[in-house]
């Protein structure tokens, strides 16, 4: 047992480091918790991430014939943990490669992998994954938004919504339902719809925490080619599934710490713990401890995902409980940062105008929804690990149509 | 980074869990509570296949392992709830690094040994003390070694041997042993941590086989998801004290300027994590896991006990907050 990098990740982590130093002024760089609007930044985040393609950074896990390193899970948890340690924001087509781009690599043809799969690494393009609607959010397979063949096209009606980065950007895969006479996960198919096409108009949705990372999408007679569709008519829950199981290794888990860090909130309550009287003091270090060891046990279990990733594993369902983990610990290591505020906590900053605090507060509910609410993580966990059955479901072989939904 | 049990520690583990279970049955928990017997296996039994010795040097008779190896088997003897415990063992083994016979006697169970806490002239209940025959405490400063006259409480679980000594007879191993005293009570914490996670994971899957079976309005309780998000939170709770135990005690061998902050943090959360599990054991199983009959309350009674020896949550977690703050998280 160590937590040392092998010699091969020792290597691999300086590689990383001399390339982010050499190009350090071509990239974009911001203050920890400092929030980065996309759109206001949008010039800046694209060029960064082309700066870091053109070095080998972007698509670390991806086949070098399409544009990646053929690299390994931990070389990307290495470049994503030096990302961080040099302060350059997550890279602004995340979606695209973390999850569009592998479903257009599992499921496209040579066509669209030679036409899309470049451009997204350089951000040339960017790109959004279209899958919640407002009826349909942990419940996916009930989407509505419908696709009608037409000659050599598809025409697409329907609204998308929680859809993060499509107000930059140029392309998402788009779930659509082409038959609604099929159960509900057997009636979807896929598309890569071109998001400056007629008919789609974005709308990004203001957060609690009031940023505007996301958005609600109208299509309206939206016109796609055949040739855009990703798998076969019918089969869009199949080709769903490999966007979500990628979701998966994306998020949550390898040790990275979702919301602020233990440091963060160490080093805040270093500043004013001692500003608090002796009774605050006490108490105040009672909800620091607690949320210091709710995010060392979330990392601590992530390094053990890690060496089995670096063990040639793969993440299994247990991922699902780096995010919950992950998500709780958020939560006390937000609330224990705000209470540390004083009488500056029950206001939207501190008296300095520092709102850093306050929205990592205001964030984390988004946190317990996004990627799987904490409650569909408990039933994948308790059916997948724990080995309990499911809720019993009468959704699952009748007709869409027929209201079962 | 490798992040995980060595094969040997993983044949360790498995040749730890073929022992207690097969001499270690719950009975024998609940005979004890009963007043009808002493905790399994017992202190020669624990000696004769070395678990008292693991972390005793070679020279001195023990098997020179790390701490860490000890935390692997004290999850297993946590598991059957096995007495006395292997945290005391942990414990004299580092308070007596300066007294290689008294270690030895430790290893072979030679001498029944216990480590008091409080006041040697009238100690807090502490951990098997109530069979002990030789007492290490801390006098003045000083780490005294004697006899001692035993007062056992009515327990709540009696596999855990606590009494109040009263030391009748002193003799100096070390002056000036704050350090090595306060050490001690840390990897103490680490492997109390490591018998919690054991306690804890298998009321864990007590009630999810429970759950599994036990059927109510038509359907197994376990596919509700008011039954089956409680037991997942428990699990995840367990899931990630395993990753606590595991710094802790590789901390303890390796990096030991982490080892307060890491033994903190791994008591505070075991206290709650096997809290959490065996009052979830006990409501899972409804009805019956209130009854006397039942096991489950037998875990729950470890952990009632468990939670409040060797320093409270609420101490371990200052202790985090004021160490990090201190700079021990970097």
């Amino acid at each position: 047992m160590d937590f040392d990098d092998t010699p091969e990740e020792a290597s691999f982590r300086a590689h990383v480091r001399s390339v982010l130093e050499e190009h350090a002024s071509e990239l974009l760089h911001v203050a920890p918790g400092e929030p980065v609007d996309a759109r206001s930044r949008e010039a800046e985040l694209r060029d960064t991430q082309r700066v870091l393609a053109e070095a080998g950074l972007v698509g670390v896990t991806w086949p070098r014939e399409y544009g990646g390193q053929g690299g390994t899970l931990v070389q990307q948890a290495i470049v994503g943990q030096e990302l961080g340690r040099a302060r350059v924001p997550t890279l602004i087509n995340h979606i695209g490669i973390g999850m569009c781009g592998p479903t257009v690599i599992a499921h496209g043809s040579d066509d669209q992998r030679s036409r899309y799969l470049a451009r997204l690494l350089r951000a040339d393009d960017v790109w959004c994954q279209l899958f919640s609607e407002p009826g349909s959010g942990s419940d996916l397979a009930a989407l509505r938004t419908t696709a009608v063949r037409d000659g050599e096209d598809w025409v697409v009606n329907g609204q998308k919504v929680w859809t993060t980065l499509a107000h930059v950007s140029d392309f998402g895969i788009l779930l659509t339902r082409t038959d609604p006479s099929r159960p509900k996960h057997a009636g979807l198919t896929m598309f890569v719809v071109d998001m400056h096409a007629p008919g789609v108009t974005v709308r990004p949705l203001r957060q609690m925490s009031g940023g505007a990372d996301f958005n609600e999408v109208f299509f309206d007679d939206v016109r796609i080619p055949d040739s855009e569709r990703l798998g076969e008519p019918g089969e869009g829950w199949r080709v769903a599934l490999t966007t979500l199981m990628n979701e998966r290794v994306a998020i949550g888990g390898a040790g990275s710490d979702i919301g602020p860090s233990p440091e963060s909130l160490t080093a805040h309550a270093r500043d004013r713990l001692p500003a608090l009287d002796p009774e605050r003091q006490a108490l105040a270090r009672q909800a620091v401890g607690r949320a210091l060891v709710a995010s060392l046990a979330a990392r601590y279990t992530g390094y053990r995902r890690f060496t089995t990733l670096s063990q040639g594993g793969v993440p299994g369902p247990e991922a699902s409980a780096g995010k919950l983990g992950g998500t709780a610990a958020a939560r006390l290591v937000s609330d224990a940062g705000v209470r540390l505020l004083g009488d500056d906590a029950v206001l939207g900053a501190t008296a300095e105008g520092d709102d850093t605090w306050q929205r990592a507060q205001a964030y984390v509910p988004g946190i317990a929804i996004a990627g799987g609410t904490d409650q569909v993580l408990r039933n994948i966990l308790g059916e997948r690990v724990l080995g309990l059955p499911p809720e019993p479901r009468n959704d699952k072989t009748a007709p869409f149509s027929g209201g079962a939904r | 980074m490798n992040f995980d049990l060595s094969d040997d520690q993983r044949d360790a583990a498995a040749g730890a869990r073929d022992f207690f279970t097969g001499s270690v049955p719950l009975s024998a928990a609940r005979a004890a509570l009963e007043g009808e017997g002493l905790p399994a296996p017992g202190r020669k039994a624990l000696a004769d296949i070395g678990f008292l010795g693991i972390t005793v040097p070679e020279s001195a008779g023990g098997a020179g392992g790390s701490v860490l190896d000890l935390a692997v088997v004290a999850e297993q003897a946590g598991a059957v709830l096995a007495g006395p415990s292997l945290v005391t063992a942990a414990r004299a083994a580092v308070l007596l690094e300066g007294a290689p016979d008294l270690a030895a006697q430790l290893a072979d169970g030679s001498a029944s040994i216990a480590v008091l806490d409080g006041p040697v002239t009238g100690s807090a209940p502490s951990l098997d003390a109530a069979d002990a025959t030789l007492f290490l405490g801390l006098d003045g400063g000083a780490l005294v070694v004697g006899e001692g006259e035993v007062t056992p409480g009515r327990p709540m679980d009696a596999t855990r041997g606590l009494a109040s000594v009263r030391m009748t007879s002193r003799r100096v191993l070390a002056e000036d042993a704050g350090e090595l005293w306060a050490r001690a009570r840390q990897v103490g914490a680490v492997v109390m941590a490591a018998e919690d996670l054991g306690a804890a994971d298998r009321a864990v899957l007590m009630g999810v086989e429970y759950a599994q079976q036990r059927q109510a309005f038509g359907r197994v309780i376990g596919s509700y998801q008011a039954v089956k998000h409680m037991l997942v939170d428990a699990w995840v709770g367990v899931d990630q004290l395993r990753s606590l135990v595991w710094w802790a005690a590789w901390a303890a061998d390796s990096s030991p300027a982490e080892l307060p902050l890491a033994a903190a943090a791994a008591k505070a959360y075991a206290a709650e994590v096997a809290e959490r599990a065996t009052e979830t054991v006990v409501q899972v199983h409804g009805g019956i896991g209130f009854t006397w009959e039942h096991d489950a309350h037998l875990y729950w009674r470890r952990a009632k006990v468990d939670r409040l020896l060797l320093g409270d949550a609420a101490e371990h977690l200052d202790a985090v907050a004021r160490l990090a703050v201190a700079g021990a998280l970097g």
